[in-house]
């Protein structure tokens, strides 16, 4: 289960990129296509060969890493606006790209650059698992987590009041699964108190989160087409 | 909210002897797996019978009546009162009343439009509320006064529901149970052209007030659909 999820997400992220592909050509929501892209990034950089392999051009010491770190607050960053203005939430819009936002985006940023330089890094290892578990390790893999899980408490709000409205159902439904996404990365919070005994939920969450994000985002395009084609006859 | 399937058997057996369920199925237009569905379950809708019993040429308020949850409907049918016949009228035709009767060049005699319409369940109430109604109600089933108000805004009331609220307010048992579209005004004994003697004799004060309160209903809701809209266009817009 837990070996099926990163490739099954992946799959996912890349579909949709595929999907997105015509209307990026007609210079349509082109962020929406660079964000999937984003994201089929991140999932690859996650998984363990395709990791080895990157890392090793970058010169074996998990560089990689810190690369999928800054792409992923990235991710972040578009998917926060995007999400943002589609839920119509100002407050979340605010919190995302206003001063507060930027600034906790900047010092996560710092944190995690200063934090990954001043550690041992060598030998090439996903997610870091092979390295010694110090500190420091622990506050880099906790401000990995802290700007996504900034990003989707901001969310959270907006996108409840689209689950609760009386919109089409299918959007309804796939904005639930995009609330769900962002609740799990919320939830990945306390990965600190997950006992080494259920170490695999760790990974199991984060991509479950990703699968969602990516499942939420992908009926909100089909809704769209869907609407778009009952309405062209 | 619906009938023990014992009890529907026996009603079956009773009006139908020897006639066997796929025959009452086809004749009706109730699907077959539906009806076998509600008969497992131990609750047989209400539309269900409604739409047999009409197969059946039987009376569907008779047929309800039969029932004892519905016995409420036995005996003489109590006439509506003026409010709840105003109330069964569309919105539009009454706006067209209004411009009868202030525009003698205007089409005078025009027909009604059928009940149920958009707004009827949500009409009949206020017209037999007086005040306290749904306090009563909900007292009486149990219900929570904001699913009782979720019925009104999506048109329809649980037939069961009908009957009790028709009962707290003291009107005609059947009111509800036609402004929901379960049953017509004729099958609940409502006198032929009842509604259209009803307007005529509702004065053009009172006929006006009534026609604005409506269109502001009406205004309150197109606002909240068009809000709508505009919030799926814009998710549509941003991440579609």
């Amino acid at each position: 289960m837990t070996a099926v999820l990163p490739w099954l997400t992946l799959f996912v992220c890349v579909a949709m990129t595929a999907v997105r592909v015509p209307s990026a050509i007609r210079g349509q929501n082109r962020t929406m296509f660079f964000l999937f892209a984003l994201l089929s990034v991140d999932i690859l950089l996650s998984i363990r060969e395709p990791y080895l392999a990157v890392d090793a051009v970058l010169g074996g010491i998990n560089l990689a890493n810190l690369l999928l770190r800054f792409l992923l607050y990235g991710t972040f960053l578009l998917l926060g606006v995007r999400t943002a203005a589609a839920f119509g939430s100002p407050a979340g819009m605010r919190a995302i790209r206003g001063p507060l936002g930027i600034a906790v985006l900047a010092v996560v940023t710092v944190l995690t650059a200063w934090i990954f330089f001043s550690m041992d890094t060598r030998g090439s290892t996903t997610g870091l698992s092979g390295l010694s578990q110090t500190p420091a390790l622990e506050s880099y893999a906790a401000l990995g987590r802290l700007y996504p899980g900034y990003v989707a408490a901001c969310l959270l709000p907006g996108i409840w009041q689209a689950v609760r409205g009386s919109g089409p159902a299918l959007l309804r439904l796939a904005s639930g699964t995009l609330f769900l996404g962002f609740c799990l990365l919320l939830l990945s919070q306390g990965f600190p108190l997950v006992p080494e005994s259920a170490a695999w939920l760790r990974p199991a969450i984060n991509y479950s989160a990703a699968l969602a994000s990516a499942l939420g985002l992908g009926g909100i395009w089909l809704s769209k087409s869907l609407a778009r084609r009952r309405s062209h006859g | 909210m619906s009938l023990p399937s014992k009890a529907f058997q026996r009603w079956l057996h009773g009006v139908a002897p020897g006639v066997s369920t796929s025959d009452v199925c086809r004749a009706s237009g109730v699907k077959r797996t539906t009806l076998a569905q509600q008969m497992v379950r131990g609750k047989v809708a209400e539309s269900s019978l409604v739409l047999i019993s009409r197969a059946l040429e039987l009376n569907p308020v008779s047929a309800l009546a039969s029932f004892d949850s519905y016995a409420d409907l036995r005996g003489t049918p109590v006439a509506p009162t003026d409010a709840e016949l105003i109330s069964q009228i569309a919105s539009m035709d009454l706006l067209r009343a209004v411009i009868a009767r202030n525009d003698p060049g205007a089409p005078q005699l025009f027909e009604l439009a059928a009940v149920p319409h958009e707004t009827s369940v949500r009409n009949w109430v206020e017209a037999i509320d007086d005040g306290e109604l749904r306090h009563r109600v909900s007292h009486a089933t149990g219900i929570a006064p904001q699913n009782f108000s979720a019925h009104l805004t999506a048109n329809r009331m649980p037939p069961e529901l009908a009957i009790a609220t028709a009962r707290e307010a003291g009107v005609g048992p059947a009111g509800g149970l036609i402004a929901s579209g379960l049953v017509s005004e004729e099958e609940a004994g409502w006198p032929i052209g009842a509604r259209r003697a009803a307007l005529d004799r509702l004065g053009t004060a009172d006929l006006v007030s009534l026609a604005g309160d409506r269109l502001q209903a009406l205004g309150k809701s197109l606002h909240r659909q068009e809000h709508e809209r505009d919030r799926t266009e814009r998710i549509w817009e941003n991440l579609g």
